[in-house]
């Protein structure tokens, strides 16, 4: 073991003359220079990501410029692909991701249980919150409100709702100008707007099929991408769009006028995008350093600032962040748990159960 | 009583002239060929009088009625000519019955159904084709198809019957009786009917009068017997008949009679055209005109037989004779060897070489 | 004679003893080779497809067992019941819509003196070439609620809601018909082109009007023709998608893909045996319609055996009737084509839109120019280009020797290619794909391939081989025996004879087939979805991903640059006298 690091700080040294010592962060430990080395010998680190490509850019020119020699091979994908490519990847035994990074939380922690996921113990750990990993597997790296989003042309101040109560209430008392305006998710065919609807289940109660249903009594609009959503409420087709994702309401508003989004009062839950390191993947030690690189200050600064995605570190301030947000929202903000609790409904029995009660609700 | 008249027709494919004035009538009860060589424009010109293509200038009159006249513009369209056509192909639609095809001009006519089954059964019967009425065209044979496209031209009585080869599709025997049965039909009729063709036989054998066509112009129009005995031209005594045709020079011209000079032989024949001592000359004479004789005389020329082909009924012997090359019939085998061979000086017919 | 027997050459092929046999033999192996390649890569990903519909789990996970649960479940599920009532009334209408509508097209463009062929019949052709998803979308952005055009429509006549709905399932079933005119009109003006104008001009000269001429004689004779694309279009009915996931969605219309579609999140976990259960069944329905489609094309082959005489075509003259007929085909052409293609169009022009925005306001060419800032798209153009040019040819080619190897033959092996080749297509490309990845990846020899253009042009060109080969045995059955024949009796084998007399012979109509097949695979995009890597990407499947992630700014962009691509190949295949068919 020893031969060995010394070894690999030898071929650091050799390879990238100092610069691998100038990269080791404060706080990380001695040996995380051998990572480096190692990573550098790997030469790449293949990521399958529902993150889009173009949002990631800055983020992916920063970690190569940090560590020269380590390319990211970089996948955009929507979360169902990432999750069968890499599950037939990996029994085939080929090449595959040697990092998953989605927005589809359940089916992470499910790969973790079914095994497919290398343990790793990050030494960013400290600085997360401890709601947001999982056994050593799983990383939070985001912290992204789920929001309302609305038409600002068309609606009046006093029509945007400010809650989830509020929303009963503005629709209820004008049900004409809201009949077919409403959209959301289809959850049945979008596994994101599935396991958004069950948090708020699990938080809001019963209110939350109240909601449900006053919503299914305009004549809900259901749509399976964020895409299809976030255009008609844009062009006035639908007005209001509920539990669309944070980042990409916040994208969108900075370039379009018509977009508007709040932050439900009362609560408002929060999601991480996971990364996890696989055990299928070739370049175990690159993966490591984008990992390490996604959790760190530095990768989280970015992460805020330039992808428009939401930090997690508590250390990185402004808009786009936990500490943003906690000091806008403080306890209303309910991040989903990473654990084992995300795997509930895929439980066939339960989600078919969850499934009938969500279509009977917002039958007209 | 004559029934169409065509007047100076002209007509054009974008730049290229196919008819070039063509005039003629045809009466009442006459048959009429359009005999020409291949692009003389006789299928044209019958699809003009049946209204398939525009002329450009030029009269056609059905019963004095114009069904075309360039200078008036008039120009009747085809369904209204009311004229029956004839196909090469026969044109039968495959998804109708024979039935079905013959009866369509009289159901189109408004004819009631049962007149219409009682006609196109007689139309049928009258060409032996009563019992096939249920059939569909690709299930009768060729000459059965001929029958059944004539039947559905002649159901509804047309006032001129139009022919495009009729025969030109059906083998060489069943081509034969054919044209007999075409013509015993179109004489027990009374038939008025204009028929093309490309076959000089055909044409003389089922017509009243041919119309000798060439290159959009009528070359030669007669009874069939004055285009074969009185040709007018090289074209035409070529034309009709098989012929003997040699090149000679024009020794002397003493009113119709001419002597020529070929190549070790002279020869008396008759002159057919303006000729001058001293030029170049082509003789035509008919095959059986040339007769093997027994021994020297006048226009005589012995010659040497290299083959004789039996054809049933007589005997066809190829000669030659220098540069000379031809034919003559006869009645019984010969062995090679030489001949004397004589070519009658009034069925020698000379015309100026081309 | 001495000159007659100086040219009697022995013929080393036909007379001469072991050389020619063996000659023959490779000839007879190569076909054979042929059709146990091409039987093996379409059976291969269907078979994977079958097996994982009798299974509980993904064929390759350890827990899977063999049972009938997906079936079970299928059946049980009402959205399967009310998918497979809307396949159905879909693909009924779309008989209704795009047989009579493309008939009537057809006869138009190739029998009468219409103003403009010229210029509309490529026009005519952009629906097959456009991706239904594009189409769909442009519908919405330009006649949805709030659309370009229906707002005018609206302040036009004072209402507050355009009078259609493109939601509805109506909407979506005449859509559907519309853009597959161009399927029916293919196989309808070739077989009009080909009718001798005889029959037409007897039916004239007996009286007819030409109206009655086109009801009597025309129609009836290219009915074989008529009811075959009948059969295409009802098959593809089962199969169309990217409507119905676009405009499907809001009123939540379920089709029979879009179902399979859904069962992809519907349990959390992708259900690989759901899908391919959906899919067997979807096949089961489809296939009776593959051996209806036989049956027809052996009937159709009673009526071209009187033929009419290949006389120059007379056009039929339609007087002032000329104008309104016009009108038709410009009225199916607006709704059909510039609706959508406007749509998307301004759509990529701006930043955002609807009611109350001017458009002046929001002109923008950012769309744009953002696109080329990412390389992933520089490379799918490129990529793009690539697969419909160089893999068209090769597609082309892999058709045109599948051909061949059931050309004039009526052996077991042509007939199993025949009914082979047509099942890829009742697979919807999203599945197929999936099944093209399991293929890379477990057949051994071929995970090298995997991330190669190599894995998308095959994956491709299966999904396509049923619409590829229709082409070719087009041009195939063009070619008269008899000249085929007259090549064996002067020695050649039937090797030579297809290379000396058929290739020659159908070159022009290959030329077309490529044509064809680039704009097809062009527009593709579902079918790459899985097989996408860097450095592999397709503008279509890139349209898909970009699309789930939100951003339809790049979506509409990339449309619009697709439409281009697809365009500017016509352009120049056109210039170069590639005619869409004889």
């Amino acid at each position: 073991m020893k031969r060995f690091t010394r070894f690999a700080l030898a071929v650091a040294s050799c390879s990238v003359a100092g610069l691998a010592a100038a990269s080791t962060p404060a706080g990380y430990p001695s040996n995380y220079a051998s990572i480096v080395g190692a990573a550098q010998k790997e030469g790449k680190v293949i990521v399958y990501s529902t993150t889009d490509s173009a949002a990631v850019k800055p983020l992916i020119k920063d970690f190569e410029s940090l560590y020269p020699g380590v390319k990211v091979e970089y996948n955009d994908m929507n979360s169902t692909e990432l999750y069968n490519r890499f599950i037939s990847e990996s029994a085939a035994g080929g090449t595959t991701a040697d990092l998953l990074w989605s927005s589809a939380m359940d089916l992470q922690i499910k790969l973790v249980n079914d095994g497919f996921i290398a343990s790793y113990a990050s030494p960013e750990t400290a600085n997360m919150p401890a709601w947001s990993t999982y056994q050593n597997q799983a990383y939070g790296t985001t912290f992204e409100p789920i929001t309302i989003v609305y038409n600002k042309r068309l609606l009046k101040p006093e029509e945007i709702p400010q809650s989830h109560a509020d929303l009963v209430r503005i629709l209820k008392a004008n049900p004409d100008k809201f009949k077919g305006k409403v959209t959301t998710y289809d959850i049945e065919k979008s596994g994101v707007g599935f396991s958004y609807l069950t948090q708020d289940v699990r938080v809001g109660g019963n209110a939350i099929w109240d909601m449900v249903k006053t919503m299914g009594s305009t004549g809900l609009k259901l749509q399976s991408s964020t895409g299809a959503m976030m255009e008609r409420i844009s062009s006035g087709e639908n007005l209001i769009g509920y539990n669309i994702i944070g980042s990409y309401a916040f994208t969108k508003a900075k370039k379009d006028p018509s977009i508007g989004y709040v932050y439900p009062k009362d609560y408002t839950l929060v999601m991480s995008r996971l990364a996890t390191i696989t055990k299928a993947g070739k370049n175990p030690n690159a993966a490591k350093l984008w990992l390490d690189y996604l959790l760190s200050k530095r990768g989280q600064t970015v992460l805020a600032n330039d992808a428009d995605l939401f930090s997690i570190r508590s250390d990185v301030a402004g808009e786009t962040s936990m500490a943003g947000l906690t000091k806008q929202l403080g306890n209303s903000l309910k991040p989903i748990q990473v654990g084992t609790g995300l795997l509930v409904y895929l439980d066939q029995a339960k989600r078919l159960e969850f499934l009938k009660q969500w279509q009977q609700a917002i039958k007209k | 009583m004559t029934k169409l008249i065509v007047e100076d027709l002209h007509l054009s494919y974008d730049a290229t002239q196919i008819l070039k004035g063509v005039s003629f009538h045809l009466k009442a009860g006459e048959v009429v060929s359009l005999l020409g060589a291949s692009g003389s424009g006789k299928t044209t010109l019958l699809r003009a009088v049946a209204g398939l293509e525009q002329p450009s200038s030029g009269q056609i009159l059905l019963d004095g009625k114009a069904l075309y006249d360039g200078a008036k513009n008039v120009n009747l369209p085809v369904e209204q000519r009311s004229l029956g056509l004839v196909f090469q192909s026969y044109a039968l639609w495959p998804h109708r019955t024979v039935f079905d095809n013959v009866g369509y001009g009289l159901s189109l006519r408004k004819v009631p159904q049962a007149e219409i089954k009682q006609r196109v059964q007689k139309a049928l019967d009258q060409l032996g084709l009563g019992h096939l009425a249920e059939r569909f065209p690709f299930q009768l044979s060729g000459g059965q198809q001929q029958r059944v496209a004539i039947a559905r031209a002649l159901v509804y009585n047309p006032p001129v019957i139009l022919l495009d080869e009729p025969l030109s599709n059906l083998d060489a025997k069943l081509r034969e009786e054919a044209r007999a049965w075409l013509r015993e039909l179109i004489v027990s009729l009374n038939l008025s009917a204009l028929c093309v063709t490309h076959d000089q036989t055909e044409a003389m054998a089922m017509s009243d009068r041919i119309l000798l066509l060439k290159n959009g112009k009528i070359e030669q129009e007669g009874t069939p017997a004055e285009l074969y005995a009185a040709p007018k031209s090289l074209y035409t005594a070529e034309f009709m008949g098989s012929n003997n045709k040699l090149s000679a020079k024009v020794v002397s011209v003493e009113g119709e009679q001419v002597k020529l000079a070929g190549d070790g032989w002279e020869l008396n024949g008759l002159a057919r055209d303006w000729l001058t001592a001293g030029n170049d000359a082509q003789a035509v004479i008919r095959l059986e005109r040339v007769r093997v004789v027994d021994g020297p005389g006048d226009n005589r020329i012995k010659a040497k037989l290299i083959t004789a082909m039996y054809l049933g009924d007589r005997w066809e012997y190829l000669f030659h004779q220098g540069g000379l090359r031809f034919r003559a019939y006869g009645g019984e085998p010969r062995d090679a060897g030489d001949y004397w061979v004589e070519f009658p000086a009034n069925d020698c017919w000379v015309f100026a070489a081309a | 004679m001495s000159s007659t027997t100086s040219m009697q050459v022995p013929l080393p092929a036909s007379t001469g003893g072991g050389g020619g046999g063996e000659w023959r033999a490779y000839a007879g192996l190569g076909r054979w080779l042929t059709i146990a390649i091409a039987v093996t890569v379409v059976a291969l990903p269907l078979s994977l497809i079958l097996f994982q519909s009798f299974l509980s789990a993904p064929f390759f996970m350890p827990n899977k067992t063999v049972s009938l649960e997906a079936y079970r479940f299928v059946f049980d599920d009402p959205d399967f019941w009310s998918s497979l009532k809307n396949t159905c009334a879909i693909a009924f209408g779309m008989l209704f819509i795009a047989v009579p509508m493309g008939g009537v097209l057809a006869f138009l463009m190739a029998r009468t003196d219409l103003p403009g062929r010229r210029w509309l019949e490529p026009l005519l052709l952009t629906p097959v070439f456009v991706s239904p998803m594009v189409l769909g979308f442009g519908y919405v952005v330009a006649a949805g609620p709030v659309g370009f055009y229906s707002s005018w429509w609206m302040s036009l006549f004072g209402t507050d809601a355009a009078p259609w709905n493109i939601y509805s399932l109506w909407a979506i079933t005449l859509i559907a018909g519309l853009t597959h005119v161009p399927h029916v009109y293919l196989y309808a003006s070739s077989s009009l082109r080909n009718l001798g104008s005889d029959v037409e001009e007897a039916a004239r000269v007996s009286g007819a009007s030409p109206f009655r001429v086109a009801r009597d004689v025309s129609l009836p004779m290219v009915m074989p023709s008529l009811l075959f694309a009948g059969v295409l279009v009802f098959f593809l009915g089962f199969e169309v998608f990217g409507l119905p996931l676009v405009l499907g969605d809001p009123e939540g219309h379920l089709v029979l893909t879009t179902y399979l579609y859904k069962l992809t999140n519907k349990l959390g976990i992708p259900s690989y045996h759901l899908m391919a259960a959906v899919a067997v069944l979807i096949i089961l329905v489809t296939f009776p319609l593959v051996l209806l489609q036989r049956r027809l094309l052996r009937n159709a082959g009673r009526y071209i055996a009187v033929k009419g005489k290949a006389a120059r075509q007379h056009a039929l003259p339609l007087g002032a009737w000329r104008w309104v007929a016009l009108a038709i085909v410009a009225l199916w052409l607006i709704v059909t084509v510039f609706v959508p293609l406007s749509g998307i169009t301004l759509r990529a022009f701006v930043s955002h839109w609807g009611q109350g925005v001017p458009l002046t306001e929001v002109f923008t060419l950012s769309n744009f120019t953002d696109l080329f800032e990412n390389d992933s798209l520089v490379r799918a153009i490129i990529n793009s280009f690539g697969v419909g040019i160089l893999g068209g040819a090769m597609a082309v080619a892999c058709y045109t020797a599948v051909g061949f190897a059931g050309h004039r033959r009526n052996d077991w092996g042509s007939k199993l290619m025949d009914y082979l080749v047509l099942v890829p297509r009742a697979v919807p490309g999203l599945l197929a794909g999936l099944a093209f990845l399991w293929v890379f990846l477990f057949v051994p020899g071929l995970k090298e391939f995997k991330n190669s253009m190599f894995s998308i042009w095959l994956a491709y060109m299966v999904v396509w081989m049923a619409y590829g080969m229709r082409l070719i045995q087009g041009a195939l059955m063009q070619v008269g025996p008899e000249l085929e024949e007259a090549a064996r009796s002067v020695g050649a084998t039937k090797g030579q004879t297809s290379r000396y007399v058929t290739l020659p012979l159908i070159k022009s109509g290959l030329l077309a087939s490529w044509l064809l097949v680039f704009m097809i695979f062009e527009r593709e995009y579902s079918t790459g979805v899985y097989l996408l890597s860097p450095g592999t990407e397709v503008i279509g499947a890139l349209m898909v991903s970009l699309w789930a992630t939100g951003a339809v700014d790049q979506v509409a962009a990339l449309s619009v640059i697709n439409i281009l691509m697809v365009g500017a190949g016509l352009a120049v295949a056109l210039r170069f006298g590639v005619k869409l068919h004889d």
